[in-house]
């Protein structure tokens, strides 16, 4: 019954981002083309390494992963369609947590999407192994942003919601280096972004790629999980239905 | 009849509004109950209750013996809320068959259901593009999908066509013999009084009046007559046991304590009266003055 339930609801929300074509573009498409450009720009003339797809890849899923619950969520509660599934029986957390499930595929095709684009345009040297590292590495550190993603989509309305999170999620990807690599910007664009939880999850990323230290930025993700859990669950305190 | 509705005594505050000043009602199997009363009277409050979407001040709610707060009772209902959406995203089909395994039921139920609701040939458009009173039938098909025990209505017929009212009204009737139980919310008063069991009129958050829709035409008695004349309204005002008269185009509309006194004494007074007619106060009028406050203050 409750695994029927949530394959449901997985279902609708794998159909809402894909017959939605301004997500499709917004948080898919144009990440894509953005790092095509990147890497004819900024790609080392030798042969990129897995670290581009670290960097550029944590961008690329948060686009997704941050980006299409809350506005989602936000969307569903506008229409007065939250309060048709509340009435339905549906729990809450299962329609949460089935709109922060349904980004995940989207996020991996994001990510081999960039891959495709980074062994094409940048002759990037492919190792499986890594970049599956890679790869989970992102969408599971990814998940303490869907909290923040949920929190906003639980007040703000639709419009607003993505107003909101991009506001978030573009200053903390620049600072963080994520875009633009840090060796280009001036030191205190550097230090303000050691302090974003974007940062620390592109760098246990980079650690898949040449072995570098990750404990360190784990803590900061579980960090973020723990504040990201608090802001939720208080934005849910005085939601609207 | 046992009942599958029981509204204890509830009370809802929104800020300093008080919504429900505590209200009782229940809902038997097989029982049709129209819920009638001006706008803010607290219809919609009390549905939202019903169907767990607000926590009530004080005062139960118990829907076939359980607290419709868990999800697993709200499985059992069938509800058509106002003010509702639907997805851009999901077809008509979707949403229906959603609706069925979200109760608990079977998806392959939902053709029934559209074409219940006459929504057969637009199944497969997006649920959002609908026009108004289709998408109020797609919400009524959604809860009628999974043989809901009670189906709560909050003025499911708003944007219906007469034909869709029709088949509206049948397919109720027809789910009452099979033993669901029906609150409906609704200001199209004399349809909905033809099919009730029950008629529970609320104002300003109580319930100000309950019964059968011939006991609530009791309420108001009287008669309403409706002549041509060339009599001054006052000349009418002035004649015993008249409550009141209007002039409308060229007729007079009179209401009075009885019709043939008043009758008598007209026709005595003009003998080119004609096209004459007596009719019992409608529910609409019953209802008008149940929830007047002149009337309020008074009791
Ligand atoms: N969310 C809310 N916040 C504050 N006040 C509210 C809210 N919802 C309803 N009210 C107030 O509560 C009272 C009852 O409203 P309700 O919607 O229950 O009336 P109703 O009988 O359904 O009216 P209608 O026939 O217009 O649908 C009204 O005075 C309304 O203004
Ligand atoms: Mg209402």
């Amino acid at each position: 019954m409750t695994a029927q339930m949530m394959r449901l609801e997985v279902r609708d929300e794998l159909l809402a981002i894909r017959r939605e074509p301004a997500t499709l573009f917004f948080s898919v498409l144009m990440p894509v083309l953005f790092f095509a450009m990147f890497i004819g720009l900024f790609g080392p003339e030798d042969g990129a390494d897995a670290g581009i797809i670290a960097s550029y890849g944590t961008f690329a899923v948060l686009a997704v992963v941050m980006l299409s619950p809350g506005i989602g969520l936000a969307d569903a509660r506008d229409r007065g369609w939250l309060r048709v599934k509340r009435v339905s029986g549906t729990p809450l957390w299962m329609t949460l947590l089935a709109k922060v499930i349904a980004a995940i595929p989207y996020a991996l095709a994001v990510l081999l999407a960039l891959t495709v684009v980074a062994v094409l345009v940048g002759s990037m040297a492919v190792n499986v192994g890594v970049l599956l590292r890679v790869f989970v590495v992102l969408v599971l550190g990814a998940m303490p942003f869907a909290l923040f993603s949920l929190a906003v989509g639980a007040r703000a309305g639709t419009t607003a919601a993505a107003a909101i999170l991009n506001a978030i999620l573009m200053p903390m990807v620049i600072v963080s280096g994520l875009w633009f690599p840090h060796d280009i910007m001036p030191d205190w664009v550097v230090s303000i972004g050691q302090f974003m939880p974007t940062y620390h999850l592109a760098q246990l990323a980079q650690a898949q790629v040449d072995g570098g230290p990750w404990l360190g930025h784990l803590a900061v993700l579980g960090l973020t999980t723990v504040v990201g859990a608090i802001v939720a669950a208080l934005a849910y305190r005085s939601a609207r239905p | 009849m046992s009942a599958i509705l029981e509204v204890t005594n509830l009370h809802h505050r929104y800020g300093d509004v008080q919504a429900l000043a505590g209200v009782s009602l229940s809902v038997g199997e097989g029982e049709f109950v129209a819920l009638l009363g001006p706008n803010g009277a607290g219809k919609t409050t009390l549905v939202r209750s019903i169907v767990g979407l607000i926590k009530p001040t004080s005062g139960s709610v118990s829907v076939a013996g359980g607290d419709p707060a868990r999800a697993s009772v709200r499985q059992r209902l069938g509800v058509v809320q106002q003010d509702v959406g639907f997805p851009r995203t999901l077809t008509v089909a979707e949403v229906v068959e959603g609706a069925a395994a979200r109760a608990g039921g079977d998806p392959g139920a939902a053709p029934r259901a559209l074409d219940e609701m006459g929504l057969s040939d637009v199944r497969r458009r997006r649920a959002s593009n609908l026009s108004g009173g289709q998408q109020q039938r797609l919400q009524l098909a959604m809860g009628l999908v999974a043989d809901p025990v009670l189906l709560v209505l909050d003025e499911p017929t708003v944007g219906l066509d007469v034909s869709a009212r029709r088949a509206f009204w049948a397919t109720l009737a027809e789910r009452r013999r099979r033993g669901t139980g029906i609150l409906l919310t609704t200001h199209v008063v004399e349809e909905a009084a033809a099919v009730a069991d029950r008629v529970v009129v609320m104002d300003g958050g109580r319930v100000v009046a309950e019964g059968t829709p011939d006991e609530l035409r009791r309420f108001l008695p009287g008669r309403r007559i409706s002549a041509r004349t060339t009599l001054p309204v006052e000349a009418i005002r002035a004649v015993d046991e008249v409550v009141s008269a209007t002039a409308a185009n060229d007729k007079v509309v009179i209401t009075a304590l009885r019709a043939e006194p008043v009758v008598r004494v007209l026709l005595q007074l003009d003998n080119n009266l004609n096209d004459l007619e007596i009719a019992a106060p409608s529910l609409d009028e019953v209802l008008a003055d149940l929830t007047s406050h002149r009337k309020k203050v008074a009791a």
